[in-house]
């Protein structure tokens, strides 16, 4: 069960609720990063289980990042976030090694206890 | 030139073969002549006079049919030049006083000086290119200095007994002529090989004649690197070259006639420009009119550049723009018309540059169908500029519906869901805090802003599908048709490669809108999206087993569609009726 969180997004708005989130349900939020280059630096330097992953990045694309980290050894499991919905990204959602999409509008505490577990 | 000056030139050289006539059996008939073992025979005394003579005639008969053009000049130069050679030939300069053998000794080499230059400058009679009125120029100064070179300081004659040319490469001076021969031959070799058909199709009667000269040239000088190179003398070969230099006096007299008809061939006769008009009268289309052209001045490699005044470019009949080139020594340019206004530009051959007069015969002859055909030429200019300022369109309005889309999705939708995840935590502090009845007030809010932001989200895909940038054309369909009420298949697959972006949006609304059409009036129960590369075209069809009767000319989204399918180069059909269904075929070229 993913303990350790980093979140990714370019908007500090949404890192700091999608923290508050994760803390309802017990995670620890283990960082935060704005752009692709900086998560996958703080994936490495800080090891989280989890990295909530926004797929557009003002620098690499989110799709990138996943698979690069879900490549590397001990790669932390990755779930990908976005305002639009899985239609929008069609067949390149599967083969980038993350655990799974979920669109912004969906993120709750219910529905991330339930996909990460109790 | 002026007329007289030319009854001048054409008297004197009458005089001179007379002379050169009179002379010749004047010597062979002198009891104890210089050279007897030549003998007296008359065919001899032909084959020294004949090709000069011959030369000359061609040169007075190419002249006067040609007065412009200075071929005819320079073959009654080459002519005089080699009857001047014959007289040092047979050593009768021994019998002149000092200077005079010099100054003959000086001139009887320019023939073949003048030989190459009226190779070079054949058909027009002029040099055309810089090198090689570079190289003519200063052989006429270092070719007649080897030659005195040669007899007076080193004594090696160029010429054989035979009348031959003999390249003594042992002598500097020989040497020098032999450099200058080589130059020479690599000049009218190149010339013959970068030349249009139109120069070859002048040039070709030389070859006849000119095949066996060369053989000859290059067995010569085969003869002397044998003797430099083995003690041994080749005698088969001298005995053959001997032989042959005893005709080749023959295969001189052929190389005039040669020129005449090349001369002759070169240019535009009016029986040709008569051919044209008899074709314009007939009326000819404006595709016709170059190739028609073309054959008239025997240039296949004629092109016509048709002037724009609005564009102020020259254009294709197609209306696409063209840079007529600058005349150089290959192609020349002619414009016709006023300058400040030209009506076209013909691109053609050098050969025809002397042809100034001819081509401005045919060129007047198709003036009128000119005209008209530039009518044309600038009404397609038009319609290409009107197609390419639709595509313009299409892909600056495509560029604004991507704009708005992220825009949406950047701004509006942002706030949306930040504002949505700051109930979620309200509501969850709300739980925590065991206040449920604000957690189901806040739960509330929650559903509606969901529904919003779903609500924005359509609206920003309706706009410009994200998918169809990120992911290409076929998954933006399937993810079309996976929203479709109605079951559809995809079958088909357009490729690897993507299309171009403007081609994948044309097709991609195509494909939406007939979607769309079909849920709303079909009535249909299964719908069927093909598509297929073939013949540079990407297709893209949309069927439905519905009631048919959607027309074209009924709505604005089909009519819509076609415009944005045509403004990519491409066509929309549609195939409607109350028993089959309805068929929306659609067409891109993709290279």
């Amino acid at each position: 069960m993913p303990e350790r969180v980093l979140i990714v997004d370019d908007h500090v708005g949404f890192r700091r609720l999608a923290g508050r989130l994760l803390k309802e349900i017990g995670r620890e939020v283990v960082g935060e990063a704005g752009t692709g280059e900086e998560a996958l630096s703080e994936s490495r330097r800080l090891k989280p289980d989890l990295v909530l992953l926004d797929i557009q990045l003002p620098d690499l694309d989110g799709f990138v990042v996943a698979s690069t980290l879900s490549s590397e050894p001990q790669a932390p499991a990755v779930l990908l976030v976005s305002s639009r919905d899985a239609r929008d990204y069609g067949p390149r959602l599967y083969g980038c090694g993350a655990l799974g999409f979920m669109t912004k509008g969906d993120l709750s505490a219910e529905s991330l206890e339930a996909l990460l577990g109790p | 030139m002026t007329k007289a000056q030319r009854r001048v030139i054409q008297a004197g050289a009458l005089g001179i073969i007379a002379l050169a006539c009179f002379s010749e059996v004047k010597f062979r008939t002198l009891p104890g002549a210089i050279v007897p073992e030549l003998s007296r025979e008359w065919y001899l005394v032909l084959a020294d006079l004949v090709p000069g003579s011959s030369f000359v005639l061609a040169g007075l008969i190419a002249s006067s049919l040609r007065p412009r053009n200075r071929v005819g000049l320079l073959m009654i130069g080459v002519g005089v030049g080699l009857l001047t050679r014959n007289a040092v030939l047979q050593q009768r300069v021994g019998q002149m006083s000092v200077p005079a053998e010099v100054v003959l000794h000086f001139v009887s080499p320019l023939w073949a000086v003048l030989f190459l230059q009226l190779l070079l400058a054949f058909p027009g009679g002029q040099l055309v290119s810089r090198v090689d009125r570079a190289v003519v120029r200063s052989f006429y100064v270092v070719v007649p200095l080897a030659a005195i070179l040669a007899v007076v300081v080193a004594s090696y004659p160029l010429l054989g007994p035979m009348g031959q040319p003999v390249f003594d490469i042992k002598s500097p001076a020989g040497l020098i002529y032999f450099v200058c021969l080589v130059i020479g031959s690599g000049l009218v070799i190149r010339r013959w090989f970068v030349g249009g058909r139109a120069r070859r199709r002048s040039m070709s009667p030389l070859l006849w004649p000119m095949v066996p000269i060369t053989i000859f040239f290059v067995l010569s000088v085969a003869a002397v690197l044998g003797v430099l190179i083995t003690p041994v003398p080749l005698v088969g070969l001298k005995n053959f070259l001997y032989s042959l230099a005893t005709v080749f006096p023959l295969f001189l007299v052929a190389l005039p006639v040669g020129f005449l008809v090349g001369l002759l061939r070169s240019g535009l006769d009016m029986s040709s420009v008569g051919d044209l008009v008899v074709k314009l009268s007939g009326g000819l289309a404006p595709e016709r009119l170059q190739p028609a052209l073309a054959e008239a001045l025997h240039d296949p490699s004629l092109e016509v550049a048709y002037w724009l005044p609005a564009q102020e470019w020259f254009a294709d009949l197609e209306g696409r723009r063209i840079e007529p080139p600058a005349g150089d020594s290959e192609r020349a340019v002619s414009v016709l018309g006023d300058p400040s206004s030209p009506v076209a530009a013909l691109v053609y051959d050098s050969a025809l540059v002397h042809e100034g007069q001819l081509v401005d015969a045919a060129a007047a002859a198709v003036r009128l169908a000119l005209e008209n055909a530039r009518l044309q030429v600038q009404l397609r200019a038009q319609l290409e500029e009107v197609r390419q300022s639709r595509a313009r369109l299409v892909e600056a309005a495509d560029s604004e519906r991507q704009r708005v889309e992220r825009d949406l999705h950047d701004g509006a939708q942002q706030q949306l869901v930040t504002l949505l995840l700051s109930m979620q935590v309200t509501k969850a502090e709300a739980m925590r805090h065991s206040d449920p009845e604000t957690a189901m007030l806040v739960d509330a809010n929650i559903a509606t802003l969901r529904d919003a932001l779903g609500e924005l989200r359509e609206l920003a895909r309706g706009i410009h599908p994200t998918i169809l940038t990120q992911a290409g054309l076929v998954p933006a369909i399937r993810s079309l048709t996976e929203r479709c009420p109605i079951p559809v298949d995809v079958i088909g697959e357009l490729g690897d490669v993507r299309l171009a972006p403007p081609l994948e949006a044309a097709l991609y609304f195509v494909v939406s809108e007939a979607i769309t059409n079909a849920v709303k009036h079909s009535k249909g129960r299964r719908m069927c999206v093909s598509l297929g590369r073939r013949s540079g075209l990407a297709i893209v069809e949309v069927s439905d087993d519905g009631v048919g009767g959607a027309e074209l000319s009924l709505g604005s989204g089909l009519r819509g569609l076609t415009d944005r399918i045509a403004a990519v180069g491409g066509r929309l059909m549609v195939k409607s009726d109350h028993a089959g269904g309805t068929t929306i075929h659609a067409e891109v070229p993709c290279g």
